[in-house]
């Protein structure tokens, strides 16, 4: 008997064994429940039902963006606010799944680990959320943009703020449209947040990288003088310019936006440099604001031939670029060069930060040396002052780059335009696309202005009063 | 007013976790109780040298292995001479092939023979009387799970049982103000439980006058509350699973009966194994594809799980008394029973109940045999085996694929595991509620998700203290195994225990992603009457291995 006690130790190994693997479920339970009740098909939370006793998100003034009044949830009372915010507050559905009312709905709904999602409504305590948004300046892009396809999104390099992030085309979160086959042409896309999840051509504005690259690699960038001829041979095929430059520097380069000097710095620099300076930049990888993941972009050389390397340095060939990212980008060349990552959740709100979910801001990556930088800043402001002219942002220090992303198929291109204010109490980056909207000063240029003017305006900056 | 309601529902939530620990812990508490003091059964006294050995177990071993029951210190005794055994009729003792034999008044024996008090034992050089337990006079310490053991039991039978039906009711009564559905449908299905619960309890005390009742008293709580769960998914499935339970019951009286002589079930050994072959092959041939397995065969409208009763016969057939084990002369035997099984599982795709038998086999065969070498070549032959089922099953290699990342894939691979942890975490620590949870519409719930139910609706503190429930059997079965009455007892009890926690951990931890997904039920608690009645059939060893059971009140 004795021995057959003995041996039975080895019940022990699976009574071990299965504590063992309670205790990792424990331990993956309390650091994971939050984002396991965070998901589309939780019954709980999904459809309409859970948002009756939601608490409301505001806007970093205090502007109510969605409540719930007696069960209804209703957003703000101006239309065109509702429909310039709906894909950062979201609906009462959970389609655009990026939306703080999808993302952050259980939280909303009162969501805790102890309770759980499953107290009675009339026990249920609700959180309420502010953003980093500013409701006047959302709308002043929404309406910019009009029934065109974009995005616009502006933000403090300083702090990481999200001061603006609109994305069209968009529905009115009080009247969500039943999308069926006859309709779903107009509403393409309406659930896709375009500043978050979208990547566009960039065209001219991918020239920030390829300069960058030039500048830390190529020491006599600065004296050189490029001949533009409206077209050269580049791998046995053309690269075309939009105009004849004749010779032209580099700082001129950028402000006349000269496809040839860019692709002709793109070969030279060769395949292994440029993908450096683009990972190193970021376009290969994304952003984490406030919880979501902005989509990555792509720069790929590695297959190309020599005219494709030529014109990846021009933002053709298969090269896309997130909005987000270019907005970050653009700040952090403000910065000195390095990142601050953008938020959208007040910290104020600190649920959050108890919780241990992000803590926004904090995460800072040095993407470009100082000097390069400065540089950059220096090539991107001449840009701005000799070439498009400093009415055009009121009185800000405006540094800039627009961007042209031809797309083919017969299709207009993509209008971009990103940058960012120097000034000391607007320290604000941006980036506007419009979709298939023709030449990127004209029709960026447009949302690019209003929005940051109403910034300014909102941040009381001393240049715009 | 619904406030006031709101509050009494959330009252009764938080209540049920608390009181669910109570009742694990009195029915573990009542387990320790009542034994019987540690004093030895007889005893061998040397006359030559004055030693005195107390005999302390029902079946002892005797040889020159010191880890020998009964040490003898004698060249010309065997490592494992004989075993000294009890029965009804009295003592035995038995030569396990020793070199120089096993004398009894100086006759050499032959099979078990019976001895009598003041008989003269002869081993190798060494003579022993056989005496009474009382001449023993030194003391023994307890072990220490009956230390501080009282004569009184912790709670009495009834009593617990009482908590047990009132836990129930507290769960019907929130079945019945759910947030969707509000009626009384439940309480009917409690009347019955609760008449199913008391007329068992009757039969165990009254009509087979047994002391205790805490073992059949924490599967009733956990058969309870998988009945009540199914109430608000599948009203008639409660009911099904009731009328099974009944049918586990009398399982588990009948198993105890027949094994009341651990040495009856040696002759029926061969039939068994038949029967069992017999069942696996009905299930190959006639069975129902379902979802990769063909576990199911449909006998008159009644579907039935033919592998799950192959388990009860998998332990019958793997145990023996301490003489007929140190002879080892079936384990060969036993090793090509076991592989048929595992192989006859695999052959039908039901993999998880495959690995549940393997190992179980490796329980019983280390307990057995106590060889290492056995447990490493099963365990590299299974090795073997499943990288070529790995092949063959591509369903199943799909599994392993998006284990770990069922979160990143909960529209496809992930779908049931995505959903039982989204669940898991809404119902928070108190649950939802019975009847409020949304898992019950995933398919399988109620079978392989089933903790996930547990967890959502009743709160992750029950579904816990549940799984801990189980895995306590473990401790408990290892803690009678030097009292059972037979070597038969303890091996049969700690291995129904550990194959009850091998399928637990795989059902809850495959459900939870922790392990991939095999789909095996959890004891007691998932819906299916095959399942529910070997689960009542298998602690039916446990329970037959506590001393207590087979002594009648006095």
């Amino acid at each position: 008997m004795k021995r057959t006690l003995q041996r039975s130790w080895l019940i022990f190994i699976v009574a071990l064994a299965f504590l063992g693997g309670l205790g990792y479920f424990t331990f993956l339970l309390l650091t994971n429940s939050s984002d396991w009740v965070d998901q589309a098909y939780n019954g709980h939370i999904s459809g309409s039902g859970g948002l009756e006793q939601a608490g409301a998100v505001y806007d970093r003034n205090g502007n109510i963006l969605a409540q719930t009044v007696d069960g209804e949830r209703v957003y703000n009372q101006d239309q065109a606010t509702r429909e310039a915010l709906l894909h950062v507050v979201g609906d009462n559905s959970l389609n655009i799944s990026t939306a703080v009312q999808s993302m952050y709905r259980s939280q909303l709904v009162g969501y805790n680990f102890i309770w759980g999602v499953g107290m009675p409504d009339s026990l249920k305590t609700k959180n309420d959320i502010k953003l980093t948004v500013d409701a006047e300046t959302c709308k002043a892009a929404y309406e910019a943009l009009g029934d065109r396809s974009g995005a616009c999104v502006i933000y403090n390099y300083k702090t990481g703020e999200v001061i603006c992030s609109v994305s069209t085309k968009a529905y009115d979160p009080q009247a969500p449209p039943e999308i069926t086959e006859e309709n779903q042409e107009e509403y393409k896309g309406v659930y896709l947040d375009h500043v978050l999840s979208s990547t566009y051509i960039p065209g001219s504005v991918f020239k920030i990288v390829t300069a960058a690259a030039a500048i830390e690699n190529i020491p006599d960038i600065d004296t050189r003088v490029f001949h533009c001829s409206g077209s050269e041979e580049i791998g046995g095929s053309d690269v075309t310019c939009m105009e004849v430059h004749g010779d032209i520097t580099f700082k001129e380069s950028m402000a006349y936006s000269c496809n040839i000097v860019y692709a002709e710095l793109a070969v030279e620099l060769g395949e292994e440099k440029m993908t450096a300076m683009a990972e190193k930049m970021g376009i290969n990888s994304s952003y984490t604001i406030s919880g979501v993941e902005t989509a990555k972009g792509h720069y790929d050389v590695s297959k190309a031939n020599k005219n494709q390397l030529a014109w990846s340095g021009v933002g053709q060939y298969d090269d896309m670029v997130n909005p987000m990212q270019m907005a970050v980008i653009c700040g952090a060349i403000a910065n000195g060069g390095t990142t601050k990552t953008p938020y959208i959740i007040d910290d104020a709100t600190s649920f959050f930060t108890k919780l241990g979910i992000t803590l926004p801001g904090t995460e800072n990556d040095k993407i470009v040396s100082p000097s390069t930088a400065e540089k950059l800043k220096e090539m991107m402001r001449y840009t701005m002052s000799d070439y498009y002219g400093d009415n055009l942002f009121g009185g800000l220090t405006v540094c800039a780059k627009t961007g042209t992303g031809e797309t083919g198929d017969d299709k207009e291109p993509n209008a971009w335009m990103v940058g960012f204010s120097t000034d000391e109490d607007c320290p604000l980056a941006f980036a506007a696309v419009v979709e298939n909207g023709g030449i990127g000063f004209y029709n960026a240029g447009p949302v690019a202005e209003a929005a940051m003017i109403q910034a300014a305006k909102s941040l009381g900056a001393s240049a715009v009063q | 007013m619904t406030v006031i309601m709101d509050i009494a529902v959330v009252a009764l939530r938080i209540l049920l976790p608390v009181y669910a620990v109570v009742i694990v812990y009195q029915c573990y508490a009542s387990m320790r109780r009542r034994r019987r003091p540690e004093k030895p059964l007889v005893m061998l006294h040397n006359e030559v040298t004055d030693l005195k050995i107390p005999v302390l177990f029902w079946e002892n071993s005797l040889g020159r292995s010191k880890r020998s029951d009964i040490f003898v210190d004698d060249p010309a005794v065997s490592r494992n001479h004989c075993v000294l055994l009890r029965r009804k009729e009295g003592w035995f003792i038995n030569d396990t092939d020793s070199k120089t034999g096993t004398f009894v008044n100086g006759k050499e024996t032959e099979g078990r023979t019976q001895v009598y008090i003041d008989d003269k034992i002869t081993v190798g050089y060494s003579t022993f009387t056989f005496k009474r337990g009382e001449e023993f006079h030194e003391k023994l310490g307890p072990t220490w799970f009956f230390s501080r053991v009282s004569d009184k039991p912790a709670i009495k039978p009834y009593k617990l049982l009482l908590l047990i039906t009132l836990f129930h009711l507290f769960m019907s009564v929130e079945a019945c103000y759910t947030n969707e559905v509000k009626n009384y449908e439940p309480m009917m299905v409690f009347a019955c439980l609760a008449a199913v619960e008391w007329l068992f309890f009757f039969v165990s005390t009254v009509v087979l006058k047994r002391i205790n009742f805490e073992l059949e008293s924490l599967a009733l709580f956990l058969t309870g509350m998988g009945v009540m769960l199914l109430v608000r998914q599948e009203l008639r499935s409660a009911y099904v699973q009731l009328i099974a339970a009944v049918g586990g019951m009398i399982l588990f009286c009948v198993i105890i009966k027949v094994i009341e002589n651990p040495d009856r079930i040696a002759k029926f050994r061969l039939f068994l194994m038949i029967l069992a072959v017999c069942l696996l092959g009905v299930s190959i041939v006639f069975g129902k594809i379902s979802y990769g397995a063909a576990n199911w065969i449909s006998i008159g409208g009644i579907s039935i799980q033919p592998s799950e009763f192959v388990k009860i016969i998998y332990i019958l057939v793997g145990a023996s008394s301490l003489d007929v084990m140190q002879t080892k002369k079936n384990l060969i035997e036993f090793i090509l029973f076991s592989a048929v099984c595992v192989g006859g599982l695999a052959l039908m795709g039901d993999f998880g109940t495959a690995l549940i038998f393997f190992a179980t086999f490796l329980l019983m065969a280390f307990m057995r045999s106590g060889d290492w070498k056995t447990v490493v070549l099963a365990v590299s032959a299974a090795v073997f085996g499943s990288t070529i089922v790995l092949k063959f099953k591509p369903y199943i290699a799909n599994r392993f694929k998006i284990w770990g990342h069922a979160m990143e894939h909960p529209q496809d691979d992930g779908f049931q595991m995505a959903r039982v942890l989204t669940y898991i975490a809404s119902g928070g620590l108190f649950g939802v509620g019975i009847g409020n949870g949304c898992l019950k519409y995933v398919f399988a719930s109620e079978s392989d998700l089933v903790f996930g139910i547990v967890a959502e609706e009743l709160g992750v503190i029950v579904a816990f203290t549940v799984a801990i429930a189980i895995a306590a059997l473990i401790i408990y079965a290892r803690s009678v195994t030097t009292r059972s009455r037979s070597t038969f007892y303890s091996v049969t009890a700690c291995c129904a225990a550990g194959l009850l926690v091998i399928q637990m951990s795989l059902n809850i931890f495959g459900a939870t992603d922790i392990l991939p997904l095999t789909g095996v039920t959890l004891p007691f608690i998932s819906l299916g009457g095959s399942s529910m009645m070997s689960c009542w059939g298998l602690i039916a060893f446990i329970k037959a291995a506590d001393e207590r059971t087979y002594a009648v009140k006095s």
